[in-house]
């Protein structure tokens, strides 16, 4: 056992290069699987020469051509505030990192109110979409940036009363306290409660994301990229595309840590206890992100209104009867 | 309730009387001369008429007929304005069907060449709108009463009419100079559009 | 709304706005939106003036034209032999239906007899283009909405029967086929179960998109009852094919005035009830399923015997004038021909199913949401070439 003793400066160093690593790692990976299931589903092929092996190397290749790109600020934008806005939209997705355990010494900052901080920073984001559209002196921008700012406000509730309604059933804020309090069969139980609020989460993470069937602000076939119409090169990856990525691979692995899981083995059977924690992790995560990635690619997207209704009308009172009877359960329940 | 061609004529003719010029049959078709003063009111009795019901609005176009071959004509150059029985000018051409009766009635408006005017049917069939602007700009007719009389498919500035027999394609005639500038500098010292 | 804030209300800003809102008035603006010329939802060169005001459109202003190539004078310089791949490209989804009604023009004012063989075969193939036709657009549609994997399906349908129709003329898209009197020549061995497999493959498969789309609550919301179009205004505007159809207006050609040798095959013409942009969509795709039967039939009964009827080596056209008119994929497509005795057409008006259909999308477009002109567009089944000629 090699004793190692770093001070906190070093300590400090040591986390941010892990965050830095891991997630534009995750986001590459996760952007070649994106394109991999979409063409599959499309019965094509996807990146094949990109790297030789079945273009493994697609997204990286990607990122390099971006950072060749000239980097053009419309004349009549708003400079500081169009700089800035990638940055505030890309940052908080990386801080989301910090608390995700995926393993139970894994985590790169343990904290006691993990979730409710998980939860601030992941809002924070919406301002940087507000600030791209205005900035970008678009009139295309401007619309995608008022729909995505509606829809994220909206979208917020469910999660959080979804991630409440966990935290009152686990005791506690804790992520590595909400993974250990929660036991095979993960979201069976309690029955149909935990469904519910999964498939709320699950809901709300995709138009937290501005994924389809909810991507109205990024409606391609209409205002291009929305209000990321008029970024290029740099900018354009880090504030669209790597933050969509890590950002849905962020609320993957949050889904799994609330509710199948984290890095327990899918069932409590003894010689399955052999395998690392961090490869079940991988495992559960791998499969969100593949559902989040289907249910992607199969629907037509909602209109602004609907998508508006649905938030307000039905997720919303659907979300605080389930905290009611979350409530009853702690309660009254086993 | 198919209306054979020949009863479409009659029908037409006991309904519209004199206020057609000419009424035949073209190749199962019914044909009308109209003047233009009474094109507006043909039309909506053609449309409104129970016993016609032309409810729907095929195409409204124009025939430059300047150089057309009439019976016993020898070649004429475009746009003499010299016709035979005032057929020679400019003649604006509005088709119109019967969807429940399936008959078709062919409608020719001949106008003077000099100055074609021609009274606008786009309250009659609102879809005439588009179909005028393009004989607007193409044969240079003017459509009194059109709610919006600007150019369809051309620039506000181009000159002459295309679809005007003396008008001459310039890939095969002549060659008219570029109208902008020729070169980037040149454009951005025009001031940059 | 005013504001009971008294700091806010003694605030004395010099900006219009402020003042405004201090005397309890808020103030919006409209907007005046270009969606064009350059933009993904509107099938190539077309501009859409929008004011709008908020999400609400107040009025939509197609401006056209950006592809004018002035057919209507190019065809008066030329051979009528030449001007058959000059106005496929019109319409460039449905090219060898473009090619139709000039061929059955030149035959009415020539009087001349087309053999059967050619007169069936015509008739698959004109099918056959309509299947493409409509694929297209059912990928179209649905990709605006967001829906982007049924474009690949319907590409992978496409494929094989734009294979069929090149082994018979050489093209995918624009085919150069048909010749007044009947054929450019006839079809290879194993065509017909080429192209009768190629169909039934799509035939296999609609009801999968079927599925996929029309019983998706989300395309449901997203389609009906969006842009409605009266029966009465689709008429005084002169909208045809599908579009038409799907308001309820039961006018189809090919049962109306059967042309080639359409009342011998049996068919249904499909409509819609309310005209809203799911009526259209649901005759479009029920439109296939009645060309594949037609290309069946049409297949099946296929005579021996030669594919050309008897045409001068020199084609004139007696002096004369008619209208011929066909039901391209996307409406009725019209033919005006007047000639004067002569190589060259005195002149043709080429009447455009897409031009009649885009004059009637401002009465539709008024006071929509934005979202929805993206439906309507899409659903509205415009090709720009036919719309500019």
């Amino acid at each position: 056992m090699i004793e190692i003793t770093l001070t906190a400066w070093q300590m400090l160093v040591v986390k941010l290069l892990i965050i830095l690593i891991i997630v534009p790692v995750g986001a590459l990976v996760g952007g070649y699987v994106l394109h991999k299931e979409m063409a599959h589903m499309q019965h094509r092929l996807g990146p094949m020469y990109a790297g030789g092996w079945h273009g493994w190397a697609q997204t990286l290749a990607d990122g390099i051509k971006f950072a060749y790109k000239e980097d053009i600020i419309p004349a009549s934008a708003d400079k500081r505030v169009f700089s800035l806005a990638p940055a505030v939209i890309f940052v908080p997705v990386l801080l989301l990192y910090l608390v995700i355990p995926i393993d139970r010494n894994l985590i790169v900052e343990d904290l006691d109110v993990g979730l409710f901080f998980l939860l601030a920073i992941g809002s924070v984001g919406s301002i940087g979409v507000l600030m791209a559209g205005w900035s970008s002196a678009n009139k295309y921008a401007l619309i995608g940036a008022l729909r995505s700012a509606g829809q994220l406000i909206a979208y917020e509730l469910p999660i959080v009363f979804s991630a409440a309604a966990i935290a009152m059933l686990a005791g506690t804020l804790s992520l590595v306290g909400i993974v250990e309090a929660q036991d095979w069969p993960f979201i069976l139980w309690p029955p149909g409660l935990g469904l519910a609020l999964f498939l709320l989460f699950l809901v709300g993470a995709m138009a937290e994301m501005a994924l389809p069937p909810f991507d109205m602000p990024v409606a391609e076939s209409e205002l291009i990229t929305g209000p990321f119409t008029e970024y290029t090169g740099m900018r354009f990856i880090f504030g669209f595309f790597f933050a969509e990525t890590a950002h849905m691979i962020a609320f993957a692995a949050i889904g799994t840590t609330l509710f199948l899981g984290g890095y327990k083995p899918i069932v409590p059977w003894g010689p399955l206890d052999v395998i690392p924690g961090v490869l079940w992790f991988f495992v559960k995560t791998s499969f969100m992100v593949f559902l989040l990635l289907w249910i992607r690619f199969s629907f037509p997207r909602l209109r602004e209104d609907q998508l508006q209704k649905f938030a307000w009308k039905v997720l919303i009172p659907l979300s605080l009867v389930l905290i009611l009877v979350t409530g009853a359960w702690v309660l009254y329940g086993p | 309730m198919r209306l054979e061609a020949a009863d479409a004529l009659d029908r037409v003719k006991g309904a519209l009387g004199d206020r057609v010029t000419d009424a035949s049959l073209n190749h199962g078709q019914v044909d009308l001369t109209v003047e233009p003063d009474r094109f507006v009111e043909v039309v909506t009795i053609l449309r409104d008429d129970i016993a016609l019901g032309c409810r729907f609005f095929t195409f409204l176009s124009a025939v430059d007929r300047s150089t057309y071959k009439f019976d016993g004509d020898e070649h004429r150059e475009a746009g003499s304005a010299g016709s035979q029985n005032g057929k020679g000018g400019i003649e604006v051409l509005v088709h119109l069907y019967s969807p429940d009766m399936i008959w078709h009635v062919n409608l020719h408006v001949p106008l003077d060449f000099e100055s074609p005017v021609c009274p606008s049917i786009t309250g009659v069939f609102k879809g005439a709108e588009w179909h005028e602007r393009e004989a607007a700009e193409m044969f240079g007719i003017h459509f009194t009463d059109h709610p919006n009389l600007t150019t369809l498919y051309l620039s506000e500035d181009f000159e002459g009419h295309p679809m005007l027999k003396s008008f001459k394609l310039p890939a095969r005639s002549y060659v008219k100079a570029w109208p902008g500038a020729k070169d980037p500098d040149e454009a951005a010292a025009a001031g940059g559009r | 709304m005013t504001i009971k804030d008294p700091e806010l209300q003694n605030l004395q800003d010099s900006s219009a706005f402020a003042t405004e809102v201090s005397e309890g008035r808020l103030v919006t603006e409209q907007m005046l939106l270009n969606v064009g010329p350059q933009h993904p939802a509107t099938h190539g060169v077309f501009r859409l003036l929008a004011t709008i005001d908020g999400e609400r459109i107040v009025r939509a202003e197609p401006i056209v034209g950006y592809m004018h190539r002035g057919y209507e004078k190019l065809v008066e310089q030329r051979d009528y032999r030449q001007i058959t791949n000059l106005i496929s490209r019109m319409d460039w989804l449905s090219g060898i239906n473009n090619e139709l009604p000039l061929a059955l023009a030149l035959e009415e004012l020539m009087e001349i007899e087309v053999p059967p063989r050619a007169q069936y075969l015509r008739v698959a193939l004109a099918e056959m283009n309509r299947i493409l036709n409509h694929l297209m657009f059912f990928q179209s549609f649905s990709a605006e909405l967001g829906a982007i994997t049924p474009t690949f399906y319907a590409f992978r349908e496409r494929e094989d029967i734009q294979y069929a129709m090149e082994t018979v003329t050489g093209g995918r898209m624009h085919f150069g086929f048909f010749r007044p009197g009947g054929l450019k020549e006839d079809v290879p061995r194993g065509f017909t179960a080429m192209a009768l497999a190629a169909v039934r493959k799509v035939i296999k498969r609609l009801p999968d998109y079927e599925d996929l789309l029309t019983g998706n609550e989300i395309f449901k919301q997203r389609t009906i009852d969006i842009g409605v179009l009266d029966k009465e205004v689709a008429y005084s505007y002169g909208v045809s094919g599908p579009i038409g159809r799907g308001s309820s207006i039961d006018m189809d050609v090919r049962r109306d005035e059967p042309y080639l040798v359409y009342d011998e095959f049996d068919f249904d013409v499909c409509r819609g009830t309310h005209g809203d942009c799911f009526d259209r969509f649901w005759v479009l795709l029920h439109e296939v399923i009645e060309s594949a039967k037609i290309v069946e039939q049409a297949l099946a009964g296929l005579p021996p015997g030669p594919i050309m009827g008897k045409v001068p080596r020199v084609v004139e056209a007696p002096k004369g004038e008619v209208y011929i008119r066909t039901e391209n994929p996307l409406g009725e497509l019209g033919l005006y021909l007047v000639s004067d005795g002569g190589k060259r057409p005195y002149r043709i008006k080429i009447r455009t199913p897409s031009f009649s259909n885009v004059s009637a999308l401002p009465h539709v477009l008024e006071n929509t949401l934005v979202a929805d002109m993206i439906a309507i567009l899409g659903s509205f089944f415009f090709v720009l070439g036919d719309v500019d000629r």
